[in-house]
């Protein structure tokens, strides 16, 4: 009888062990998320300045979109970056109190349909009274560069001043050239479908005119986009012709050998858009075709 | 015999805390009936062990269930470190990207109605000054605040491109004060490092496209003062568009000293201001060396 209501009293006390143990930890196979959600209030109080994940994600998304206004206003996404710093040391700078840090950088992104990768470096020197920073060197590669041949020429002078703005600035005003020229190429080519040619597309630096009625007449319209020394980017217009022989021994007033003097005079009078306008109107016209509205 | 069918019963439909429930009305029922005089020894006996053991795989069971949670738990926790690692990786990404735009010239700060624009400006790899256009969003766009110096033609630029195109605006600004940057930048170097060839100051206007100065010239052992005079008609560059260099004294000069003349002007015309001078120290010293 004892040792049974010992047995019982033993089983009530176990019980009561078991009890607490499990009331404490949530049902098993409870809801998991309950979990994950405290987890972030644990995470925070355990150790300061971390944050919740929701504040992170709203913080990233603001980021983001900051970054996105930024490459609208600017026309230039930037893909990639990183950098590296190395305070360089030595005995003479300790002593007249100089800090030199050389910091390494790599940047790559696009500009419409033009894409960079640049790596620079940049000397920060800081004395008592001044800090300066110097861009010491300067690499980039750009893409494509066989479809902008004129590309390489800007990228090399901004490589050898070391002029990082200089080489976006140039690259911006580079860009809305091109499509400046694209646009005007097509319209010509939807205004005189029969007349102009573009055997290499609206991107190309060039465009064929030729006489619809005679087809041995051509003009050859050459626009480039060149940069100069300051890295201003400048269209520049070249009226090439491709008359018949015959055609040209009659032509004793030598209009033909003059064109190219006279378009450029007309484009400086005129502008682009209207000196191109003016050119082929009066080609289509004189030979009797029609210009279409 | 209901006890037992009652321990059997429950493990299926209720928790494990309505079961101890049960098992402890059980036993207190037990515990009652043992304490009667005429209880049944051996069914209360055989009923307690039944008990302890139902109690026991319980707790063990129970054990396992609970220790399969808390690893069950912990990758949970790791993965939840590693996401928010992840996050913040990207934050960090995003935000050093976000300061790299300043290497393009053009870097920016959303406000509540805006951005705040800031045009930085160097010279041939120099990091010079900053300059903010605080714009306001809305039709049509408007400057509210900026800093750019009241001799660039802040207004004419803006009237142009401001409402028509926008990344034309910023950069024909980047333009203005880059190129307004590097002409003060070559003044002042000329005016820091070579001071000793200056008789007299550099006379300069506040776009810094205007620079004139008297400077001293030696060649075999004579001495010349020339007056430069730079004019930047063009205020988006950093070299001169007008140079002239003129002599004081003599009003014919020898052969030697107009080629002389004729050369600064060219040089000046193409190099950087404190480059020009730069070479001149050179050719000093190459000259001494040739004379000793």
């Amino acid at each position: 009888m004892d040792s049974e209501l010992a047995e019982v009293r033993a089983l009530e006390a176990e019980i009561a062990v078991l009890r607490p143990a499990c009331e404490e930890p949530p049902a098993p196979g409870g809801d998991a998320a309950s979990v994950r959600k405290s987890f972030p209030e644990i995470y925070q109080s355990d150790s300061e300045g971390w944050e919740s994940s929701k504040d992170l994600r709203s913080n990233l998304g603001h980021l983001e979109s900051e970054l996105l206004f930024l490459s609208t206003l600017t026309g230039i996404s930037i893909r990639n970056y990183s950098k590296k710093t190395e305070t360089l040391t030595s005995p003479e700078m300790a002593e007249k109190s100089i800090k030199k840090v050389l910091q390494r950088h790599r940047l790559s992104g696009t500009c419409h349909m033009i894409s960079f990768q640049l790596e620079f470096q940049i000397l920060e020197v800081q004395n008592k009274e001044n800090l300066s920073s110097v861009i010491t060197d300067l690499n980039i590669i750009m893409e494509p560069t066989t479809t902008y041949s004129e590309l390489s020429e800007f990228v090399s002078r901004a490589e050898e001043r070391r002029d990082l703005f200089m080489f976006f600035r140039s690259l911006h005003f580079f860009v809305e050239w091109c499509e400046y020229r694209k646009r005007t190429f097509k319209h010509f080519k939807e205004k005189y479908p029969e007349a102009v040619r573009l055997p290499e597309g609206a991107s190309a630096s060039y465009m064929r005119v030729q006489s619809t009625s005679q087809p041995g007449f051509e003009l050859v319209i050459v626009w480039r986009i060149q940069t100069d020394e300051e890295g201003k980017v400048v269209p520049k217009l070249d009226l090439l012709t491709k008359v018949p022989r015959q055609a040209l021994e009659l032509d004793k007033k030598g209009v033909v050998e003059t064109a190219a003097v006279g378009f450029r005079a007309l484009l400086s009078v005129l502008g682009i858009e209207a000196a191109l306008e003016s050119l082929l109107s009066v080609l289509c016209m004189e030979h009797g075709g029609q210009s279409p509205q | 015999m209901e006890l037992e069918k009652a321990l059997s019963q429950d493990e299926s439909k209720g928790g494990v805390l309505a079961h101890l429930e049960k098992l402890e009305t059980q036993v207190n029922r037990s515990r009652k009936k043992l304490e009667e005089p005429q209880g049944a020894q051996a069914v209360e006996s055989s009923l307690g062990t039944k008990i302890r053991d139902k109690l026991r795989s319980e707790v063990k069971q129970r054990q396992a269930r609970v220790a399969v949670r808390d690893t069950s738990v912990e990758p949970d926790q790791t993965l939840e470190i590693s996401e928010q690692k992840a996050w913040e990786r990207k934050r960090e990404n995003v935000k050093a990207i976000l300061q790299a735009y300043r290497f393009t010239g053009l870097s920016g700060k959303l406000t509540s109605r805006g951005v705040c624009v800031c045009i930085h400006t160097a010279f041939e790899g120099t990091l010079l000054d900053s300059y903010f256009v605080d714009l306001v969003i809305q039709k049509p766009l408007r400057i509210h605040h900026h800093s750019i110096p009241a001799f660039i033609p802040l207004e004419e630029i803006s009237a142009k491109y401001l409402q028509t195109n926008i990344q034309h605006f910023l950069f024909s600004l980047c333009e203005y004060l880059n190129a307004y940057a590097g002409r003060k930048y070559q003044a002042d170097q000329l005016q820091r490092d070579f001071a000793a060839f200056l008789a007299g100051p550099l006379q300069r206007n506040s776009l810094c496209n205007v620079l004139s100065f008297t400077y001293k010239v030696e060649l075999r052992g004579q001495a010349f003062t020339f007056c430069a005079r730079l004019l930047y008609k063009d205020l988006t560059v950093t070299l001169p568009t007008d140079v002239t260099v003129t002599h004081q004294g003599m009003d014919t000069l020898p052969t030697s000293w107009e080629e002389q003349r004729a050369s600064h002007e060219n040089l000046f015309c193409t190099k950087a201001l404190h480059k020009v001078f730069a070479s001149f120290t050179q050719r000093e010293k190459l000259d001494m060396s040739l004379v000793h």
